[in-house]
């Protein structure tokens, strides 16, 4: 509160003081008091005004600036009126009225866009399941009438699911807290079952496939790495170049396991390389007209961050190499001998 | 004998593909139509295993499989199109043997029904399939003819499972690719070819001459 705009406020007050001591002056010396009694009342009724414009500022103060500090201090500032004390001056009681009933539509709006938003992403999750029945029929055909046609059809089905499941993670992502179970799980089986799920995408890209040896348990949620697995492959094949080749490799060290896919395709620059993972990049390989979404590493950084599996990637010139690293849990492993 | 398979699936174009493929790889299907009449059919039917959609109109998988768990240890494989964990626990915690999110890979189906019959029912005699007086064994990974053996990678192994499965019909390298993928093997077209040869020596060299016939531009065939 400023001193300045509060003094500024008071003028009408003072001004009408000034006029009672004028009049009451006036009636005075017309009632012949001397002029020596006319300034000590003049005087005393100064000092009192003073006095009064000061404690009633001061008062102000400290409670407007506690109020203040409070809001400060709140997340949610919206809600200030629920632990403010009832103010007891009329005027302000006005404005405590005001604020309620801000705050009120404030929290019907707030509730309305999250039960849409609760809907949307209920209907986003119910969409792709209702799409992943006829995207399972048509494979079943094409598995079933085998020919060169249905194998390129089977290659787009492959690129349609990995367009669903990103959607549905991408969904899930906000509340991956209900989403995931973490067990011990196989790191060659879930390698193996990323290649089944792009198998067709990596055959007809003549991709060349070779992995060390995986077998190796840590302890994860197998649908999630298998999904981050998904989006390296994809982009393995999308971003292939003449003869191409995916590796699989482990390295287990102490306190974790490192799996790293490196392929040979055109790589990313060094300069691209820190923002890979964010949101909508696409980066110079995205502008060279490979539909890139900026989506896809973004996502698996986002998961990974949950699971508390680190990704990084590494790229000189030509291949790029994404490595993920499950922590081993000492207490786990420990437990069970 | 045949193995029994009981489809509970919904979707018709789905179940119709199921039974093809799964008739297709040697077990005896039987599709379920109505499903509040499931339990009934399971009766009648007595399958060796069963495949069990979770939504299903005027039913649903949990609980058709809680009932049946109160009659029969049968294997039953969940299907579905909604992979939350919730449903997973669900069906784990009711018996349910597997749980495959859709859209499945085929591989992987086959592979998971076959491993679950053979644990339930574990076969007596050593594995092992025969084609005009040739005899592979799964297990040790042998050829035999007449009395001469020869030992093979587990590439060429799976090559020649798949050609004597496939005994007398043509069998593009595209598809003995595919099938090797399905297996982990990832092999490609070169590869393929030098494994050929390599299986055509070993062939030999125990009297199995022009046993694998190509068939220009197709194929090999038995």
């Amino acid at each position: 509160m400023s001193q300045k705009q509060y003094l500024k406020n008071q003028i009408p007050a003072v001004f009408v003081n000034l006029m009672g001591m004028l009049a009451l002056a006036l009636f005075l010396l017309a009632n012949g008091s001397s002029m020596h009694t006319v300034l000590f009342i003049f005087i005393v009724w100064l000092i009192i005004l003073i006095t009064y414009l000061s404690i009633t500022y001061y008062m102000r103060k400290k409670y407007m600036d506690t109020l203040l500090d409070m809001t400060e201090q709140l997340q949610e500032r919206y809600l200030i009126p629920e632990i403010m004390t009832i103010p007891d001056r009329a005027d302000d009681q006005v404005f405590y009225q005001i604020m309620k009933m801000a705050e009120k539509s404030m929290l019907e709006k707030i509730g309305e866009i999250q039960s849409e938003r609760k809907e949307y992403k209920e209907y986003i999750e119910q969409w792709i399941h209702e799409a992943k029945t006829p995207i399972t029929a048509m494979k079943l055909l094409c598995e079933n009438n085998r020919s060169s046609f249905a194998r390129d059809i089977l290659t787009e089905l492959e690129h349609i699911n990995q367009y669903t499941e990103q959607a549905l993670y991408y969904a899930r992502s906000e509340h991956t807290e209900k989403d995931y179970s973490v067990r011990e799980i196989n790191l060659c089986d879930v390698v193996h079952s990323a290649i089944a799920d792009n198998k067709y995408l990596l055959r007809q890209s003549n991709m060349t496939i070779t992995m060390d040896e995986l077998e190796c348990m840590v302890y994860t949620d197998d649908k999630w790495v298998r999904f981050i697995l998904n989006q390296i492959i994809g982009n393995a094949v999308k971003y292939r170049t003449g003869q191409p080749a995916l590796h699989f490799s482990m390295v287990k060290s102490n306190d974790k396991i490192v799996l790293s896919v490196s392929d040979n395709g055109m790589g990313i620059p060094q300069s691209d390389l820190p923002r890979i993972f964010e949101k909508g990049f696409t980066g110079q390989n995205g502008r060279t007209g490979k539909n890139s979404t900026g989506i896809g590493l973004y996502l698996c950084r986002r998961l990974c961050d949950k699971l508390g599996i680190g990704l990084t990637a590494h790229s000189e010139n030509k291949g790029t190499t994404i490595a993920l690293s499950f922590q081993i849990n000492d207490f786990v492993t420990g437990v069970q001998g | 004998m045949k193995k029994k398979i009981l489809l509970i699936e919904d979707d018709f174009t789905i179940q119709t593909q199921l039974k093809t493929l799964l008739a297709g790889n040697g077990y005896e299907v039987f599709a379920v139509t109505n499903f509040s009449r499931a339990i009934g059919q399971i009766k009648d039917f007595l399958p060796h295993l069963v495949i069990l959609d979770i939504k299903l109109p005027g039913s649903n998988g949990f609980e058709i499989c809680s009932q049946i768990r109160t009659f029969s240890d049968i294997p039953i494989v969940f299907v579905t199109s909604s992979n939350t964990e919730m449903d997973e626990l669900n069906s784990i915690m009711l018996g349910g043997d597997a749980f495959i999110t859709k859209p499945y890979n085929t591989a992987i189906l086959l592979a998971k029904i076959g491993a679950l019959l053979k644990r339930a029912y574990p076969a007596s005699q050593p594995e092992m399939i025969s084609w005009n007086e040739a005899a592979l064994h799964l297990e040790s990974s042998m050829i035999e003819y007449k009395g001469q053996k020869a030992e093979l990678t587990k590439n060429e192994l799976k090559i020649l499972y798949y050609l004597f499965r496939n005994a007398g019909k043509i069998c593009s390298r595209n598809d003995i690719v595919d099938f090797l993928w399905d297996n982990q093997l990832y092999v490609d077209d070169n590869a393929l070819s030098v494994n050929m040869t390599r299986i055509r020596d070993k062939l030999e060299a125990i009297g199995l001459t022009g046993f694998i016939k190509t068939k220009h531009r197709q194929g090999y065939t038995l």
